[in-house]
């Protein structure tokens, strides 16, 4: 399975601009990958266009043999692809629970009409969505706050909450844009064993944005480096923090 | 679960006691009062089946006097014989098959309801391409596009002139009981998996379209479901009044619905039936200031439409020092009830 995932050049364009310029990549299951570069760079732009966000303007996006490119957002989760975003969206009015179980919507098994006369089976089926977003809350740690508004969290939480609620969704690819910002670095910590916990027990494959060197250095298997929308370097950890390229994007030209 | 059947039978207890009360104004009451009750059950189905697109769903909606128009005169059209049609279609005759047309009462309410359906499945093309502001203007064009229509198309609606002498079948058991049925049905949806969906649309939409949500296909549901409804109450409201015309459905139809679920408090059932029945009755009492009134020392001439001018502050007063409205997005339940009545008891 090779061809688990795969961007084959990904060009975006706003107008003049070219945010992402021939980005590829390929990814194996199970893999956990990182992208980085500096502010600007188009990463997250390279996210949006997995998920459905942004249209490329060429390019394609091939998800287990199939091309997903230009896919409405919510059929590209459908397929097995969920994200958490980089400044935190969650249903801020609603429970947490409820966060979690609107992730279960999508694969409904009733229809609206036995909701609206509380047919036995919709009362079964709301059960199990409970039952199974309590599940998800609990391995992250966030059960005993089910009941409390989201947007109540602190911030930690709601960012954990975020994952929890794309978990909930069943990906096979978990696409996660800086989950550590803003957090300190205990907290960091504790994100990098978590994620590496809910890769093996979920059997994702994950594909992350991050600015903290550290933890990205320390939690990937193997990494891209963007600059201008141009990859500039790829490979392992040890490589990337050796690359000229990567020292020259970040750093600038030495004197 | 125990907790759950005492809801139940609370709930069955209360829906009970109501109609015990609707039988006794029915018996002892005046024409009056059976009247206003009868208008606060249409109000409370409107602003129900308003609330669950502008305050569910979240989208600026302003043209339910669309489909309440379309629901008045679909089911006047069927419960009027032909010998009737005949004669108010004076000007221009009404064309075939609707002169002919002739059926019973509930399934008129019920045609007029799918009618109202079909027209917002139509215009949710257009409607749901936009956002914001944007879907207000398109909805808000679309009211006034039926609204013309029906002055118009003098060959169905008989333009101006209207439909007179309407037999007055709702009485307050179809106005209560459609009241009920929309009340359960639409809590049951906003309470369920699909209400959660749409919920999520209204508190960020991007955020909802990545875990799985197809905003169109819940915003079109809520949709064309508000306007079954909206449908529905439109033909208990054309059966109510008896004489329905053009000038009967303008925006300030959608305009006094507005009022009511942010008065209420947009998003909660609870809110849209208290600001519905606050607006009924309110709106009764409130003919005091529209009647000339003599103070001793002053004297006020009758001034109509002063009642609009009320609502109208009342709703500012609202939006600047209560902008939730009277409920909130909360929801009235029996458990918050036992709850607040268990402190009162333990003295707190």
């Amino acid at each position: 399975m090779d061809d688990f995932f795969q961007l084959d050049d990904l060009v975006m364009q706003f107008g003049g601009l070219t945010a992402v310029n021939d980005f590829s990549i390929k990814l194996r299951p199970g893999e956990l990958v990182g992208l980085i570069g500096p502010n600007g760079a188009g990463k997250t732009t390279v996210f949006n266009m997995i998920t459905g966000f942004l249209t490329p303007t060429s390019g394609r996006v091939i998800w287990q043999e199939n091309e997903i490119t230009g896919f409405p957002v919510h059929k590209v989760t459908e397929q097995g692809i969920a994200r958490t975003f980089q400044n935190i969206r969650l249903f801020t009015d609603l429970t947490v629970l409820e966060n979690v179980m609107i992730s279960f919507h999508q694969r409904i098994r009733t229809y609206f009409w036995e909701a609206m006369f509380g047919f036995p089976t919709y009362k079964r089926e709301e059960k199990r969505i409970r039952d199974r977003a309590m599940e998800f809350l609990q391995d992250l740690g966030l059960a005993h706050l089910s009941k409390e508004k989201a947007g109540g969290l602190a911030y930690g939480q709601q960012r954990r909450l975020e994952i929890a609620r794309a978990l909930a969704t069943r990906p096979k690819l978990l696409l996660l844009d800086e989950p550590a910002a803003g957090m300190n670095p205990q907290e960091t910590n504790e994100l990098a064993v978590l994620v590496r916990e809910l890769r093996d027990k979920h059997s994702l494959t994950i594909f992350l944005i991050e600015h903290d060197m550290k933890f990205v250095m320390g939690l990937c298997e193997r990494m891209k480096v963007l600059d201008y929308g141009i990859t500039i370097a790829e490979g392992t950890p040890a490589e990337i923090q050796s690359n000229p390229a990567v020292i020259k994007a970040y750093l600038g030209e030495p004197k | 679960m125990s907790k759950e059947r005492r809801n139940l039978l609370l709930n069955i207890m209360s829906i009970i006691l109501l109609f015990v009360v609707l039988f006794l104004f029915n018996t002892y009451g005046t024409n009056y009062q059976i009247r206003i009750l009868n208008n606060m059950a249409v109000f409370i189905t409107l602003a129900v089946s308003y609330n669950l697109v502008n305050g569910i769903c979240g989208i600026l909606h302003l043209g339910p006097n669309a489909f309440i128009t379309i629901g008045a005169y679909t089911s006047a059209l069927l419960t009027m014989s032909a010998a009737e049609k005949q004669m108010t279609y004076i000007i221009v005759p009404l064309i075939w098959p609707l002169n002919v047309l002739h059926t019973p009462f509930v399934i008129s309410l019920l045609l007029g309801g799918l009618m109202a359906t079909v027209f917002a499945y139509v215009i949710s093309f257009p409607v749901f391409r936009v956002r914001g502001d944007y879907l207000a203007i398109v909805t808000l064009g679309f009211g006034e596009v039926i609204r013309v229509l029906a002055n118009a198309l003098q060959s169905v609606t008989n333009g101006p002139l209207g439909l007179k002498g309407l037999v007055p079948y709702t009485n307050l058991w179809w106005s209560w009981g459609i009241a009920v049925v929309t009340i359960v049905a639409v809590t049951k949806l906003i309470n369920s998996s699909y209400g959660r969906a749409m919920k999520s649309i209204r508190e960020d939409e991007i955020a909802a379209r990545a875990m799985g949500i197809d905003p169109y296909k819940h915003l079109l549901m809520a949709f064309l479901i508000s306007a079954f409804f909206s449908g529905i109450a439109g033909g208990l409201l054309a059966h109510l009044i008896t004489t329905i015309s053009p000038t009967l459905f303008t925006f300030f139809l959608t305009f006094n619905l507005l009022i009511i679920i942010v008065v209420g408090g947009l998003g909660s059932t609870t809110g849209a039936v208290i600001g519905a029945a606050l607006f009924a009755w309110g709106g009764e009492a409130l003919r005091v200031v529209e009647r000339p009134t003599d103070l001793g020392f002053l004297k006020i001439p009758g001034i109509p439409g002063m009642r609009m001018v009320i609502f109208s502050i009342i709703l500012m007063l609202v939006i600047i020092f209560a902008r939730q409205g009277i409920m909130g997005r909360h929801e009235f339940s029996w458990d918050w009830l036992f709850s607040k009545l268990g402190r009162k008891e333990r003295g707190l």
